[in-house]
């Protein structure tokens, strides 16, 4: 028989709505009382002594339901835990066990898992071997890092291992946010079921999740906090097999903070029909052949396009570390993008018009404030995403230190806004397309629509590739007629494709996901208009040549036919 | 013998229940359909299976009184199989038997809907046959280059079978269960030198079914629920010190009482405390006592999971697989206990003098109804424990298909194993009998050992370590080292020592066994058929009791456990402040 996997079964609370003035969480107390205990042996008594340790608990509730062809397919249980992560620091600032060596990140916090009940007995013999274990892994890091150091050839800039900041106070843990599992239920089953009608989709799904988050902080520099939000989320999504064997999908989403704000069936079914009108139409599409030439980027696509291709360069240590290609480490100052362009990240923005972003939040993993940073001024570079991991020239954290809990912290991205000094109407520039089209004497142009977010490789060893994978992708001729394709996948290197950015319109579009790094998976967002760019590399992607399915679909469609 | 009734009851009023039964249906039509599958120029398929676990599951992790989580879960994981060509030759038995035809994006629906299951098993099963089909090619390819020591059939025939034992009906105690957790893992509060424990409540309530096309039905519940406790310290050498324990229940009705589970987390922390001070043993050779929970735990190791035969996949040229192999392949008819000891496999056996037994089970996951198995006789190996696929020296299932297996098949498991030994002194006895030897043998002190590190709570590193040394002692496979080991000194004193390892302990030193006890010990746990399982198993698991009395062996070898001592921790712990 089968019994289940332990580590992560929670139960929720009963949400309950509370005031906004609480009483201070007695779970602060307890983490300070602890911390305060070990540090004052560790940074006497201790070799090499400890400097700095910092204690961050991650409280979460999830729930989340996804359904079928009308039929619940997998239920997220209510779940309520709580994952402790410890952050020691041996040696001193200029030098610490956190200091990289040759690419390797280091790892020392495990994200261990704490009673959700505040019993200062259970939670305190916990923080206690935490912080043994990771004292312990510290010291022998840091005796290796000290070897490493008089072997290898000096690093050729060198900047601290911590920076100096001032230790931030707020308690102000989130009012608990509710979520109608049972009626979301229904309509999850209501919406998906919509997707029955179409035999060539195999699968489909609609799912709705939702977490709150509560994080508490304390470090020996005196900080406490205690903040958070809720995350909610529909996604749409459906699959098919094309007669050569290529697999299909399409997908889309809302993502909003509180629950309530997730929109109506009514909004949510016009999505359905479209990703399952888009997979069909995509399911008989033409093939595309490699090519060459202008393309227009729709403000999704160009959101993800520049979390990709931009974002992930100016994280603060991957400029640090050695092994990294280092794009941008020169460029301070100097032109990335075309002048027109500016890009900033504001993990204070909540909302852009009446959507929600992923991105926000208050402080950081670091229990640093998120702060608003223009980071590419009018097309000229001026600053990093920065933890309190200094970097030559940069010092000081922006608060954007973040991670997944059980993951070391590094710079990660928030919500990066696109921003235009000149724009175009989207109907210009469809027009620019098409007169681009026929200077550079191609056939056609590419517009792309709907993507999912690619990967990249920022290594030294690997190449500069990056990959934005099109969902959902039309080619443009000279006489205006839209044709939907398949198969395309976006590739190139980062630098040349910058500076082909000819135009941009003025209406914002917002793409909230999550984003993958070392440090874990964090919410994020990328608010940016649609944009012209004047070449980019296409080639088909690698598609299976499995025949699709022998025997025909047993379900019977409903009355009214689809395909 | 109450519940069977029961559901037989239950089948009867509601005839034909099955065929009311959604899934069932579901599962039975599209296999009618499967049946017809083809693809040109390939064998066609001459078995298919549809198999499906559905379970709701509860649990709750607590910790020194304090609720660490707790939540439900809803599981139903569906198994298709497809063989091509035929019982002769087909797809399964080669190494790349289960890598074609993985993947799959359809979600099996958590709700009884006929239509969104059949269509999870047309795609399912059209993915599974494409594979089958590529995996045949290739097997044939495979063997044009390599010889076949011995040829055996792929598949054995069996009987089909209909059984409808009903459903199960969940019945997890969420605020009941939640209580005993939380008390149960207070007691830990009374061992503040114990400085990790966690006390586990685990419930899984499942109907299992089965299809296939020989007519095979099944349908039967099959519920457990655990306890699991943990706790773990460092001695004053910083050597880490650990031990489990463990309850089960196949109803809740049979679930032991808070008062019997706190009286066994009360005696397991007492001697694991103890164990912080008890001196590190040394190098023995020499009579060693099994008793207590030992006897079984040792039994279930070195005999019950040898019991199990694997078969060599088809390989390829140039490729060597390493591959475990049961320490009793090939010794039909040899004798590996005294004379006066059988070994019995009883799997149809709910309950023993009382007791319920963990390994019961109506039927296996092929559709074979199992049988009692003499596994050994006289002290000689008599048989083995068999699904259908043939091994050497067998064709034929006795039905302990329990667990999904490699390569196509399923894995061999042992239930109820009854040790029975016909010559027995009394339980006291023996102690006398091994201080007689002790001292026949000039030696200062004999060895006794009560309980063995088993389901294991040891550390991966932990177990890494005793892999390699077992494998340098030429011992073989892995045995669980003592958690209770003492010195018996001639006067009968006994003195608790730890760090000690078995040093080659295999089939073989079962041989020497002189005495047995007139008692019986009954162990229970759940595995996952890996030869050392951990005492945190998840996933598809088995069922097993072991009965089985004391035994003195004559020579048994223990080693010290070699290794760095992590150092204490330099910051005192938070609970015994007071004490320093």
């Amino acid at each position: 028989m089968l019994s289940t996997v332990r580590n992560l079964c929670l139960w929720a609370l009963i949400p309950v709505a509370l005031a906004a003035a609480q009483p201070e969480p007695k779970l602060l107390d307890i983490l300070a009382e602890e911390l305060d205990r070990n540090f004052a042996v560790l940074k006497d008594k201790a070799d090499p002594k400890a400097y700095y340790i910092a204690y961050e608990v991650v409280e979460q509730q999830n729930e989340s339901v996804s359904a079928s062809f009308g039929v619940v397919t997998s239920r997220g249980f209510p779940r309520h835990g709580r994952t402790l992560d410890v952050t020691v620091r041996v040696g001193d600032r200029k030098l610490d066990n956190y200091h990289t060596i040759a690419g390797q990140f280091a790892q020392f916090t495990a994200g261990i898992p704490l009673p959700i009940e505040d019993d200062p007995k259970a939670i305190k013999l916990r923080l206690w071997q935490e912080t043994d274990r990771c004292y312990r892994l510290a010291a022998q890091r840091l005796i290796n890092i000290r070897t490493n150091k008089e072997v290898k050839v000096a690093d050729k800039e060198v900047s601290d291992d911590f920076s100096n900041e001032d230790p931030s106070t707020h308690v102000e843990p989130p009012a608990m946010v509710s979520f109608a599992g049972a009626e979301w239920t229904e309509r999850v089953k209501k919406l998906s079921a919509r997707f029955a009608k179409y035999p060539r989709i195999h699968s489909s799904g609609v799912t709705v999740a939702f977490s709150n988050e509560v994080k508490y902080f304390v470090n020996t520099e005196g900080a406490r906090l205690a903040h958070g939000r809720p995350f909610s989320r529909v996604s749409v999504s459906a699959a098919g097999k094309a007669r050569d064997g290529m697999d299909l999908s399409t997908f889309d989403a809302f993502t909003a903070a509180d629950p309530k704000k997730l929109p109506k069936d009514g909004e949510i079914g016009k999505v359905v029909q479209r990703v399952a009108d888009d997979l069909i139409g995509l399911l008989d599409a033409p093939v595309v052949e490699s090519f060459v030439g202008p393309a227009i980027l729709s403000g999704r696509a160009a959101g993800v396009f520049f979390h990709e291709i931009f974002g992930h360069r100016v994280e603060g240590h991957r400029l640090k570390d050695e092994s990294d290609g280092q794009t941008f480490a020169k460029s301070v100052g100097q032109p990335v993008l075309p002048e027109f362009l500016s890009v900033t990240f504001d993990p204070t923005l909540k909302r852009v018009g009446d959507e929600d972003l992923n991105g926000w939040y208050l402080y950081d993993d670091e229990g640093v404030k998120g702060r608003k940073l223009r980071l590419v001024d009018n097309g000229i570079l001026r600053t990093f995403l920065m933890s309190r991991t200094p970097i030559p020239g940069f010092p000081t954290s922006n608060g954007h230190g973040r991670r997944e809990p059980g993951a070391e912290v590094v710079a990660r991205q928030s919500n990066l806004i696109v921003e235009a000094s000149r724009t175009v109407s989207d109907k210009k520039l469809k027009q620019m397309l098409i007169e681009e089209v026929k200077r550079q004497n191609k056939p056609y142009g590419f517009y792309f629509q709907e993507i999912t977010g690619g990967f990249t490789n920022t290594g030294r060893r690997g190449i500069q590739a990056f990959k934005v994978i099109p969902l959902v992708v039309y080619r443009i001729y000279p006489d205006g007629n839209e044709e939907l394709v398949r198969g395309a996948d976006i590739v190139g290197t980062p630098l040349a494709s910058f500076a082909k950015i000819i135009a941009a319109t003025e209406k914002h579009e917002v793409f909230n996901g999550y984003c993958g790094a070392e440090s874990g998976s964090v919410p994020v967002s990328a608010v940016a208009p649609a944009i012209l760019v004047r070449e980019i590399e296409i080639q088909k992607k690698e598609s299976s040549r499995d025949l699709p399915p022998l025997l025909t679909p047993p379900m019977n469609p409903a009355s009214g036919g689809g395909l | 013998m109450k519940r069977a009734a029961l559901a037989l009851f239950v089948v009867a009023a509601l005839c034909p229940a099955q065929e009311q039964d959604v899934l069932m249906r579901a599962m039975r039509d599209e296999l009618a359909r499967a049946v017809t599958l083809r693809l040109p120029n390939s064998p066609a398929p001459y078995y298919i299976e549809y198999g499906m676990d559905d379970v709701d599951t509860f649990h709750v992790s607590a910790t020194l009184g304090a609720l660490i989580n707790r939540g439900d879960n809803k599981i139903r994981a569906p198994r298709v199989n497809v063989r091509v060509g035929d019982a002769r030759f087909d797809n399964t038995n080669y190494i790349f038997s289960d890598f074609f035809g993985r993947g799959g994006g359809s979600r099996m629906p958590h709700e009884d809907s006929y239509d969104v299951s059949r269509h999870y098993f047309w795609l399912s099963t059209d993915r599974v046959f494409k594979g089958a089909v590529q995996a045949v090619a290739r097997k044939q390819s495979a063997l044009r280059n390599i010889t076949q020591t011995e040829k055996l059939n792929d598949f054995a025939k069996a009987e089909p079978l209909k059984l409808d034992l009903g459903k199960s009906r969940p019945a997890a105690q969420r605020e009941a269960w939640t209580a005993t957790a939380k008390r149960l893992s207070a007691v830990f509060n009374e061992y503040p030198r114990l400085t990790n424990s966690v006390v586990e409540i685990d419930s899984g309530f499942g109907t299992s079914y089965l299809v296939n096309n020989e007519g095979t039905e099944i349908r039967y519940p099959d519920d457990l629920v655990t306890v699991r406790v943990r706790a773990s310290a460092q001695a004053k050498d910083g050597m880490l010190l650990h031990d489990g324990l463990s309850f089960h229940a196949r109803a809740v009705g049979s679930m032991p009482s808070e008062e019997v589970m706190r009286a066994g987390i009360h005696e397991m922390a007492k001697n694991l405390t103890a164990s912080l001070d008890a001196p590190l043993g040394e190098d023995y050779s020499g009579p060693v006592l099994v008793e207590g929970a030992a006897a079984p735990q040792l039994f279930a190791q070195v005999i019950g999971n040898n019991l199990t035969l694997t078969r060599k996949p088809v390989s390829e040229p140039g490729r060597t697989f390493p591959f475990p192999v049961s320490d009793l392949e090939g010794r039909l008819g040899s004798r590996i206990l005294p004379e006066w000891i059988d070994v019995v496999d009883d799997p149809t056996l709910e309950s023993y003098k009382g007791a319920e037994l963990l390994g019961y089970y109506p039927v296996d996951m092929e559709g074979v109804k199992p049988v009692p198995v003499t596994a050994i006789e006289a002290g000689k190996v008599k048989s083995y424990m068999l699904t259908r696929q043939p091994v050497r020296g067998f064709e034929g299932s006795n039905g302990r298909a329990r667990l999904p297996g490699a390569f196509g098949a399923k894995m061999a498991l042992f239930s109820n194993l009854f040790v029975k030994a016909k010559e027995t002194s009394p339980d006291a006895d023996l102690k006398k009998k091994l201080i007689d030897l002790v001292n026949q043998r000039g030696k200062p002190y004999g060895v006794l050992l009560r309980k063995l590190d088993f389901p294991t709570t040891s550390t991966s590193e932990e177990i890494q370590r005793l892999s390699v040394a077992a494998s340098q002692r030429g011992g073989g496979k892995v045995v669980s080292s003592p958690v209770l080991a003492y010195r018996v000194y001639p006067d009968g004193r006994e003195e608790l020592i730890r760090g000690m390892r078995f040093r080659g302990l295999n089939v073989r030193s079962f041989r020497d066994i002189i005495a047995a006890g007139s008692g019986e010990q009954m162990f229970s746990y759940v595995g996952t058929g890996l030869t050392l399982p951990g005492l945190n198993s998840g996933g598809y698991v088995a069922g097993h009791t072991v009965v089985a009395p004391a035994v003195l062996f004559e020579d048994l070898e223990l080693e010290k456990r070699e290794e760095d001592f992590q150092k204490l921790p330099l910051v005192p712990s938070p609970v015994m402040v007071s004490a320093r």
